[in-house]
């Protein structure tokens, strides 16, 4: 799994590549941490672009829920462009009842 | 082995209300569209290849109760749910032809739905039982007993006519019962819950039931993986969504159907049954739980072999 950050339109924006599963939910979870801490510092939302990302096991779910604690009420995180297999873990699970997902990163 | 369930409901007992016959009634009758059957035997084929379950059936509505057969001669028993009550029924059925008179039970733990229908279970007052009760709790007697006393039960645990052993078990050990290896582990519950493997003849059933697993804590994760490794069957609390049981209802013990997936896949298990089903749940609402973990399971599969995933209801046998 790939990970890459910048800053574009007033807001930071993650975007993971390839796949989240227990062997990579690890870096998953590490690197999104870091950028709620980076969107916390220069007060900004935080949008996760999963575009590029195939699925995500319940262990990239649970990195999510971490994520959103460590961000607390300083960032606002959105989930952009998921997949249609994306969508529908997102809807299984109910993560899209705990998260805001967009249709797209809309740069 | 063959695993029978006698109760599958989570926390609460529940039951069928008339509006819920009702609505499968006029499911039925709607499907069948004018046909016209010769006898109830052909309504029921009809029912049964062109119905869904929630629709023919019911998931029903006892708590925790299963019985894994295979032992040398006793009964083994996880849980005494209210589906005890029906267990203890068939098993007095049992003996008359002859089964023996042994009950070996192994209690998940202690709380309510988990231990109401002893009062109710016919066999404890037959004076040539044998009950071993095996648990990883100390206080697993005390309450069976408190459970029994004057302001809950009028009849005190002292009446009863079998002869009770109470043996508590260490996590990790592996315990031979009547032939069938036994090996528990503590579970994330409050004041505790265990999980047992069974084992015999190169096949497994894992018992895992009211048990949480928390996001922070992933070398617990990774015992879980070891303890279902290989496992032919496991029974798994799946009473909550994922979202819920990391959000309004984190702590409350509870496990959900995309975790239970995701052990199995790390463990190579072979089959899954979706067990403790939430009280609030109408059959419909299983049944969609069941088909949405059913797709879960091949979305994250990747290059894994299939997992089964079957949905547990009161009277289901599972062959193992």
């Amino acid at each position: 799994m790939d990970w890459q950050v910048r800053k574009d339109g007033g807001r930071l924006i993650g975007q993971p590549r390839g796949r989240v599963d227990e062997t990579t939910w690890e870096k998953f979870s590490n690197d999104l941490i870091a950028a709620v801490r980076e969107a916390a510092a220069a007060g900004l939302p935080l949008t996760v672009d999963l575009t590029g990302l195939d699925y995500m096991s319940s262990r990239g779910l649970r990195a999510l829920t971490m994520a959103k604690r460590e961000a607390g009420d300083a960032v606002a995180i959105t989930l952009a462009g998921p997949n249609e297999r994306m969508r529908e873990i997102l809807a299984i699970s109910r993560y899209d009842k705990l998260f805001e997902i967009v249709d797209d990163v809309g740069l | 082995m063959l695993v029978r369930f006698w109760g599958t409901r989570g926390s609460l007992p529940v039951a069928q209300r008339a509006e819920a016959i009702r609505a499968k009634v006029v499911r039925a009758l709607v499907a069948a569209d004018g046909r016209r059957f010769a006898s109830e035997d052909e309504a029921a084929a009809f029912a049964q290849e062109n119905l869904d379950f929630a629709t023919y059936g019911a998931f029903g509505g006892a708590t925790s109760c299963v019985e894994v057969e295979g032992a040398d001669e006793a009964f083994m028993i996880c849980d005494m749910g209210s589906g005890l009550r029906e267990f203890g029924i068939d098993a007095m059925r049992r003996c008359a032809g002859g089964h023996a008179r042994t009950y070996h039970f192994f209690m998940s733990h202690m709380h309510w739905d988990h231990i109401m229908g002893f009062p109710f279970f016919a066999p404890a007052f037959d004076a040539n039982a044998t009950i071993v009760v095996h648990s990883g709790h100390a206080d697993a007697e005390e309450a069976l007993r408190r459970q029994q006393e004057e302001i809950s039960f009028p009849v005190p645990f002292d009446w009863l006519r079998a002869t009770f052993e109470f043996v508590q078990h260490k996590p990790g050990e592996v315990v031979e019962v009547d032939g069938v290896e036994v090996t528990l582990v503590v579970q994330h519950h409050s004041h505790d819950s265990y999980g047992y493997r069974f084992a015999r003849h190169g096949r497994s059933v894992i018992y895992s039931t009211d048990s949480e697993h928390k996001l922070d804590n992933m070398d617990s994760e990774a015992a879980f993986e070891s303890f279902f490794k290989d496992a032919d069957l496991v029974i798994c609390d799946t009473m909550y969504s994922l979202g819920d049981s990391v959000s309004l209802k984190q702590d409350w013990g509870h496990s959900s159907n995309i975790v239970a997936v995701d052990l199995c896949h790390a463990a190579h298990a072979k089959k899954l049954a979706l067990f403790h089903h939430e009280p609030t749940y109408s059959d419909e609402d299983i049944a969609r739980m069941h088909a949405e973990t059913v797709r879960y399971e091949e979305l994250v599969r990747a290059e894994r072999p299939a997992l089964e995933v079957i949905c547990a209801y009161d009277g289901l046998e599972v062959t193992v």
